[in-house]
C-alpha cells in the first residue's frame, strides 16, 4: 500500500510553509552542492583522479584523517569522563564548567585558532615551556591534534550527558548486589549503557575536525605534506585557479562526510533496534 | 509504589565506608574531577584569556585604539550586516521548516530532516567551494549575473550565503524536536474556534516555541558572525570590503599586527561569552520548554 | 539463614525513615513487610541488603555481626521494583552476571556458569529465552528473569522489593505461586515488600505490617487477621 504524498490537514499554512523551506533549501544548500558534484559529472573521473592523485594530496586527506582520528579518540576518552563528572558529582565550580564546554561551538574559529598559537608558539605561555623541554608544538602536527581536539570537545559529552542522566540506580545497585565491584559495575554495565551515545559523539566529533579549518591553519605550519591538511588545499587550488582540483579535493570531503553519516545512522538503527534506546 | 524515590541521586557519601553503592571512591572522585579540570583549564580556558591578554598586552588605550582604524570598523559594520541579513532568512526558514515539518504528514520527511541537516556534516570550506562553483564569474549563472552588475562571489551575496549555509540548520534543529513534543493539539482547537493561520501562528504557536526560537537565534547569530572557512572562500578577503570580523583578525594576524588582531578577537571571544551567558540562562529559566535531549 | 534486626533506624536529613525497628526473622521464612508508601518497608529492604546503611542499630546475620557488611559480600539476591535488568545483554548474560563478576579465583569454568544459567532457566519455566534481550520480553518474563539473575549468586537470603508491582492482575497470581514454589525448593529465607494485603496475606508465614516508620504488628496472617494489634493495622487490612 503506497500512501498518499501528502495527507490533507486542516491546519493552514502547508503551502507557505513548504514554499519557504523548499526554496530556501534548494538555494542556499541543494543548489551549490548540485554544483559541485555537477562539475565534478562534467570533468569525469580520470580527470578528477588524476588531480587527487598526487602525492601532497593523499598526503593531506591522509593527514587530515589521521589527526582527526586520534583528536576524536581523545575527545572520546574525555569526552565521557567530563559527562560522567558533571553529571554524578557535586563541587564548586560544576555549572561554570557545564556551560563552558559549548564555548569551542561559540567561540568563532579564527579566534580560537590564534589564541591556541599564542599559547602553544614556541613564544608562547605553554610553548615556552614545551621548549624548554625540548619539544615544539605549534606549527607541527601536535599544534593540529591541539586544536582538532579543541573544536571536537563538545560533542561526546554533550551526547553522552543526557544519557547518563537517565541511567536508573537501580541497575547499578542491582550490579553490586550481585557482587559486582564499582570498577566492574563502570566496566560491565555503566560503559556498555553510554556507548551507543559516544560512538555518535565520537563520529562527529570526527566529521567535524576533518572539515575544520579555521581554528588548524594559524597553528599548523602548513608545510606540504607534513601539517598540511586537506581544507587548505581546496583554498590553495582555488587561489591558483585550478577548479578541477578544488573540485575533486571536495568531491572527496564530501564522500568522507556522508560515510559517517552513515555510519551515526547506523549506530542510532542498531542501538534502537537492540536495546529499545539511543 | 517505591519508600525512596530512586531517581534522586546521593549528594553527599555519609562516610567512607557507609558510601553509597553507586557512588567511585572518594579519591578516584578528586582525581576524576581534577583531570577534567586540568584538562579543560589547558584546552578551553587558557586559550580565553590568552585572547584577552593578547589584546591588552600593550594597554587598553592600544586595544580600543585598534579598534577605531577604520580597517576594523569596516569589519564590524559588514559583519553586522551579514548577521542581521542571514540570521533571521535562517529564522524564518527555520520555523517555516519545522511547521512544515511537524504539521502535516507526508513521505519523505526523513530525507528532508536529513537535507536540513547536511551542512553540519559539511566543511565550511567545501561549503565556500560549492558557492564559487554556483555563482563565481566563470558559471553560466555567476556570468550572467556579474554582466548586470551583480557579482555574486567576491562580494556581500555570497558572504552572507555562506554563512546562511554553516548555520542553515540551527534554528529548525531546536525548534523540530519542541514542535514535535507539542503536537498539533493546540493549533487544531484554535483552528475549530474559527482563528485564521496567521492568527493561529501567532497567538498559539509563536508563544509555545518563542524561547526555544531565541536559544536557536542565538547559536546562529554567534556562528554566523564567527563563521571564518566559508567566507575565507568566498570573499575574496578584499580590505575595507568584503573583510568581515574573522578575515580581517587572520589578516592583520598574518601583518603581526597582534594587538590590533586580538583586540578585534576579543569583540568576538565577548560575544561568544554573551552568547554562551544568555544560552546557559535560558537553560536553566526554561529547560522544559528547549529540546534539551538534542542540543548539538 | 536467621536474620536479626536490632533497633535499626535511619534518617534522611531531618527525616526519620525508620525509628528504632527490632525484627527476627527465623531460617527458611517467607516474610511480608507490608505497609503504605512511606512506612519505610523498602529503607528497611534496602538496608538488609547493604544499599543503604542504618543510622544507628544492627543488622545480624545468623548471630555475627553484619551491619558494616559491604554489598557485594552479603550475597542478598536482590529483585528489584523495576527489574533492573541490564538492556544491553541477553537474557543468559544477565542471570550469567554475577558469576562473571567474581573474582578469577572463585568464578567458575565458562561450561559451569552455562549449565548453571541453563538450570535457572527451566527453574523459571522460561527455557528458551537465553539469547533474548530484555526489551524483548513481556512484563511478567522480566519479573522472572531478575528472580533468576538473583539466584544465580546463591544467596544466602532473597529480597524483592514490590516484586508483582508493575504487572496485571493475572500475572501477579501466577507469579505468586512461582514464587512460593522457588522459596520451597531453595529454602532461601525470604523478605518481600508489598502495598497488597492480599499478595502479602496469601504469600507470607510471617507478616510485618509497617507505617511512619514503625512496626505496627508482627504475626502470621491467620493471627494478624484474628487480632489486630493496633488501630492502623484494623484500619489498613480494612477488617
Amino acid at each position: 500500500m503506497s500512501r498518499p504524498l501528502i495527507n490533507r490537514s486542516p491546519l493552514p499554512g502547508m503551502a507557505l510553509s513548504a514554499g519557504i523551506t523548499l526554496t530556501l533549501l534548494s538555494l542556499v544548500v541543494l543548489l551549490p552542492i548540485g554544483a559541485l558534484l555537477l562539475r565534478g559529472a562534467t570533468a569525469g573521473f580520470p580527470a578528477l583522479w588524476h588531480e587527487v592523485n598526487t602525492p601532497r594530496i593523499w598526503g593531506a586527506l591522509f593527514l587530515s584523517f589521521k589527526l582527526s582520528l586520534y583528536a576524536a579518540l581523545i575527545n572520546l576518552v574525555f569526552g565521557v569522563a567530563l559527562a560522567w563528572v558533571l553529571v554524578r558529582y557535586r563541587f564548586p565550580g560544576r555549572r561554570l564548567l557545564d556551560a563552558a564546554v559549548d564555548l569551542p561551538f561559540a567561540l568563532p574559529t579564527a579566534v580560537a585558532g590564534i589564541a591556541l598559537t599564542a599559547l602553544y608558539a614556541p613564544n608562547g605561555a605553554f610553548g615556552s615551556i614545551a621548549k624548554d623541554l625540548g619539544f615544539k608544538i605549534a606549527y607541527t602536527q601536535w599544534g593540529i591534534l591541539i586544536a582538532l581536539i579543541f573544536v571536537g570537545l563538545p560533542f561526546v559529552t554533550r551526547t553522552v550527558q543526557p544519557v547518563v542522566e537517565e541511567i536508573e540506580r537501580e541497575v547499578e545497585e542491582a550490579s553490586a548486589t550481585l557482587g559486582a565491584t564499582r570498577a566492574y559495575t563502570l566496566r560491565r554495565v555503566v560503559l556498555p549503557m553510554l556507548a551507543p551515545a559516544a560512538m555518535t559523539g565520537f563520529a562527529l566529533s570526527l566529521a567535524r575536525a576533518v572539515g575544520e579549518y579555521g581554528s588548524v591553519i594559524f597553528i599548523a605550519g602548513n608545510i606540504p605534506l607534513k601539517t598540511e591538511i586537506a581544507p587548505l588545499l581546496i583554498v590553495i587550488k582555488l587561489e591558483e585557479f585550478n577548479y578541477t582540483g578544488a573540485t575533486a579535493i571536495g568531491i572527496a570531503m564530501l564522500l568522507i562526510s556522508f560515510a559517517m553519516l552513515l555510519v551515526i545512522n547506523a549506530i542510532q538503527v542498531f542501538s534502537r533496534r537492540r536495546i529499545g534506546y539511543v | 509504589m517505591s519508600d525512596v524515590p530512586t531517581n534522586h541521586w546521593p549528594k553527599q557519601p555519609a562516610s567512607a565506608a557507609h558510601r553509597p553503592v553507586t557512588t567511585e571512591s572518594p579519591g578516584f572522585r578528586v582525581a576524576l574531577i581534577a583531570v577534567v579540570v586540568v584538562f579543560l583549564a589547558l584546552l578551553l580556558f587558557a586559550p580565553l584569556v590568552a585572547v584577552f591578554a593578547e589584546a591588552l598586552s600593550k594597554g587598553a588605550v592600544e586595544a580600543i585604539k585598534s579598534l577605531a582604524n577604520p580597517e576594523a570598523t569596516s569589519a564590524i559594520k559588514l559583519t553586522l550586516i551579514v548577521a542581521a541579513v542571514a540570521v533571521p532568512l535562517n529564522a524564518v526558514f527555520g520555523i517555516a521548516a519545522a511547521w512544515f515539518i511537524t504539521k502535516y504528514d507526508f513521505r519523505g520527511k526523513a530525507l528532508l530532516i536529513t537535507l536540513i541537516d547536511l551542512p553540519f556534516s559539511v566543511s565550511p570550506v567545501v561549503a565556500g567551494l560549492c558557492l564559487v562553483l554556483t555563482f563565481g564569474a566563470n558559471t553560466a549563472v555567476g556570468g550572467w549575473l556579474v554582466a548586470q552588475g551583480y557579482p555574486i562571489v567576491f562580494a556581500l551575496p555570497s558572504i552572507i550565503l555562506a554563512s546562511m549555509f554553516v548555520t542553515f540548520p540551527f534554528v529548525a534543529r531546536e525548534l523540530i524536536p519542541v514542535m514535535i513534543e507539542q503536537g498539533k493539539a493546540e493549533e487544531e482547537a484554535a483552528l475549530t474556534l474559527g482563528a485564521s493561520g496567521w492568527r493561529i501562528f501567532f497567538t498559539v504557536t509563536l508563544p509555545n516555541i518563542r524561547w526555544a526560537l531565541l536559544y536557536g537565534v542565538l547559536l546562529c547569530n554567534a556562528r554566523a558572525m564567527g563563521e571564518f572557512g566559508a567566507v575565507a572562500v568566498v570573499s575574496g578577503k578584499i580590505r575595507g570590503q568584503t573583510a568581515t570580523m574573522p578575515i580581517t583578525i587572520e589578516m592583520l594576524y598574518n601583518e603581526y599586527l597582534s594587538v590590533s588582531a586580538f583586540s578585534l578577537a576579543a569583540v568576538l571571544a565577548l560575544l561568544a561569552l554573551v552568547t554562551l551567558t544568555l544560552k546557559t540562562l535560558l537553560e536553566w529559566r526554561f529547560a522544559d520548554q528547549l529540546a534539551a535531549a538534542n542540543r548539538l | 539463614m536467621q536474620i536479626e534486626i536490632d533497633h535499626i533506624s535511619k534518617e534522611f536529613g531531618a527525616t526519620a525513615a525508620l525509628h528504632p525497628v527490632s525484627l527476627s526473622i527465623p531460617s527458611g521464612a517467607l516474610v511480608a513487610l507490608l505497609g503504605p508508601s512511606g512506612s519505610g518497608k523498602t529503607t528497611l529492604l534496602r538496608i538488609l541488603g547493604g544499599l543503604e546503611f542504618p543510622t544507628a542499630g544492627r543488622v545480624l546475620f545468623d548471630g555475627s555481626d553484619a551491619t558494616n557488611m559491604t554489598v557485594q559480600d552479603r550475597r542478598a539476591g536482590f529483585v528489584f521494583q523495576s527489574y533492573a535488568l541490564f538492556r544491553h545483554m541477553t537474557v543468559f548474560e544477565n542471570i550469567a552476571y554475577g558469576l562473571r563478576a567474581r573474582s578469577r579465583a572463585q568464578r567458575p569454568a565458562s561450561a559451569e556458569i552455562a549449565r548453571r544459567v541453563t538450570k535457572l532457566l527451566e527453574l523459571i519455566q522460561l527455557p528458551d529465552i537465553g539469547a533474548r534481550y530484555p526489551s524483548q520480553l513481556s512484563g511478567g518474563q522480566r519479573q522472572r528473569v531478575a528472580l533468576a539473575r538473583a539466584l544465580a549468586i546463591e544467596p544466602r537470603m532473597l529480597l524483592l522489593d514490590e516484586p508483582f508491582g508493575a504487572l496485571d492482575a493475572r500475572v501477579r497470581k501466577e507469579l505468586r505461586a512461582g514464587l512460593r514454589e522457588i522459596h520451597d525448593t531453595t529454602g532461601l529465607t525470604t523478605v518481600f515488600v508489598t502495598h497488597d494485603q492480599d499478595e502479602a496475606m496469601e504469600l507470607a508465614d510471617l507478616v510485618v505490617v509497617m507505617s511512619m516508620g514503625r512496626i505496627e504488628q508482627i504475626g502470621r496472617p491467620q493471627d494478624i487477621r484474628a487480632k489486630p494489634a493496633t488501630a492502623f493495622v484494623r484500619e489498613f487490612l480494612a477488617i
